[in-house]
């Protein structure tokens, strides 16, 4: 996997990322990192044309699961995952890229007179007996993580991967309900952003599936019970029910997350009924 | 003084070095003994990341100024590294991911159970343990800068010089965060202080202790903080440590030295 980048390659170690040449270049990716959007952005005109409330909703909880990404890092990093460095090498540009994203959805809201996602209140969180066990806190998930091993980071990598499919149902669904040409805009700059974690979720999460069935008997148990998408679990319970109906509620909605179900269970070590668990828990 | 968060994040950079001729190398290599320094501190800046999950296992997560900070800050010392590996890479000291990796997996019960105790500590004092974290790394982030700054003026090499000064620079911003955060957190809570005041005196130790050998970390020290003058900038970062609410007469990192046998 490579990805254009003009400047100059001469100052880095030799050999630094080799081992294969499909494999993803996490010191290339870190390099052309990518940061503050809002020159690019076209916020002037929602002047003009500004965003529905449902369209603003939807910005305001997708701003709230991108900047996420200290507590999701906290979780991996309490587990094995915390020693593959290339893991952490890369995933210190992913919340990087993360957080500018959020800001780019936070300057759309504020262009729309609306105030940043995490200044805005929120409601509180879902109270659900089936989920208390992904709320564990650091602790339980520190010494599950130590049980568990290596073959825990084939599970961060899948959910990585799960949770980036559905992150892009969401902007799709929010690209064609708002049919605001700044927005379609925006949106487009995020996805090519996102396009390089996919990618890496990709790589990594298939390899590891495909290497090691105790990855992939873990990540079943995982996927099985996970809240969507990731961070969700923190958020506000209305938010949640308002992004489960507009994202994956309509029979166009069911169909996206009838999709996603299958291309989990086509990944290595899974099947259509880790595939269903998923796909019924988006429109809960 | 009030650490402006929206000012760092929006001119956080990773360090540059395209325009030092690193190449210089070749024809004047660093001596051993700075290369096996380089390398410590190289595997110390990529290990930073790992450190938010104990700075996250507390209620300071929820702070969105706080995960701004530890996005950016992650980000600057990841690039520390780099900048590092590829002083050492001019010398053929390649420094590869994989190859660090299997150095983790090869740390020990100690390191697996961190996150765990700092999580139950996290735990059972709430918000005045994020108190104990910014003192601590606070210490940490004076002990980088005055390690960057000694090397730049032991090295004759002026192009190694400069680029470790531009690292400090960094450093000095990173100082700032912690600094502020620990004497706001600290005045504001007796108890943070005590609690801080034990953790340091009885934890604490040199950046790298616990994922580095002894051999290397003595290594180190006896380079950057040994005889008079290492042993001065030893002082000043104990006598900064002191100046935080409840710390007054700590000294941390003399003790420290002195328990690794490294003279002053
Ligand atoms: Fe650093
Ligand atoms: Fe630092």
């Amino acid at each position: 996997m490579t990805f254009a980048n003009g400047d100059s390659t001469t100052h880095f170690p030799a050999g630094s990322d080799r081992a294969s040449p499909a494999r993803f270049d996490v010191r290339a990716f870190a390099r052309s990192a990518q940061g503050n959007h809002r020159e690019t952005l076209r916020l002037d005109e929602f002047a003009t044309d500004p965003l529905s409330g449902e369209s603003l909703r939807a910005v305001r909880y997708l701003a709230r699961l991108e900047s996420g990404t200290m507590e999701q890092l906290r979780n991996l990093l309490v587990t094995a995952t915390h020693k593959d460095a290339r893991i952490t090498a890369f995933l210190v540009t992913w919340a990087f890229e993360k957080f500018w994203i959020a800001d780019a959805l936070d300057a759309v809201l504020e262009a729309n007179g609306q105030r940043k996602s995490h200044e805005a209140a929120e409601g509180s969180t879902r109270r659900s007996r089936i989920e208390s066990v992904e709320r564990r806190g650091p602790i339980r998930r520190a010494i599950t993580g130590l049980i568990q091993g290596v073959p825990i980071i084939g599970v961060h990598v899948t959910s990585g991967l799960v949770d980036e499919w559905i992150t892009r149902a969401a902007y799709d669904r929010l690209e064609t309900a708002s049919a605001n040409p700044a927005l379609s805009s925006a949106i487009s700059t995020i996805l090519g952003v996102k396009a390089r974690h996919v990618a890496f979720f990709d790589h990594e999460a298939r390899e590891r599936l495909a290497d090691d069935p105790r990855a992939a008997s873990l990540t079943r148990r995982s996927l099985e019970r996970q809240v969507w998408p990731i961070g969700a679990i923190d958020r506000a319970d209305d938010d949640r029910s308002f992004f489960e109906s507009f994202v994956f509620g309509s029979d166009e909605g069911r169909a996206r997350a009838a999709d996603i179900g299958r291309r989990v269970a086509e990944l290595t070590g899974m099947d259509s009924r880790i595939g269903d668990a998923v796909a019924r828990k988006l429109h809960a | 003084m009030a650490f402006d968060v929206d000012k760092y994040t929006a001119t956080s950079v990773s360090v540059n070095w395209d325009d030092l001729d690193l190449e210089r190398f070749h024809e004047h290599p660093l001596p051993e003994g700075s290369l096996r320094t380089l390398r410590y501190m190289a595997d110390v800046e990529y290990h930073t990341v790992c450190y938010t999950r104990d700075l996250l296992t507390t209620p300071s997560h929820k702070e969105a100024d706080m995960s701004a900070f530890m996005t950016m800050w992650n980000r600057e010392e990841f690039w520390h590294g780099e900048a590092l590996a590829t002083v050492l890479g001019i010398h053929g000291i390649v420094v590869d991911f994989d190859e660090i990796k299997a150095d983790r997996l090869k740390l020990g019960w100690k390191d697996k159970l961190d996150p765990i105790k700092q999580s139950i500590a996290g735990k059972l004092v709430g918000t005045d343990f994020v108190a104990v974290h910014m003192a601590w790394g606070a210490a940490n982030e004076w002990s980088a800068i005055t390690a960057y700054n000694r090397m730049a003026e032991l090295e004759e090499d002026p192009v190694l010089a400069e680029l470790l000064k531009r690292i400090a620079r960094q450093e000095a911003r990173h100082v700032a965060f912690y600094t502020s955060q620990a004497r706001d957190r600290l005045a504001k809570s007796r108890k943070a202080q005590v609690l801080a005041r034990f953790a340091l005196k009885n934890f604490w130790a040199p950046v790298g202790s616990s994922i580095m050998e002894r051999t290397e970390v003595v290594h180190v020290m006896g380079h950057l903080m040994g005889g008079p003058e290492g042993r001065k900038g030893a002082r000043k970062i104990d006598a900064a440590i002191a100046g935080l609410p409840g710390m007054e007469g700590l000294t941390i990192v003399e003790d420290s030295l002195n328990k690794l046998g490294v003279a002053a």
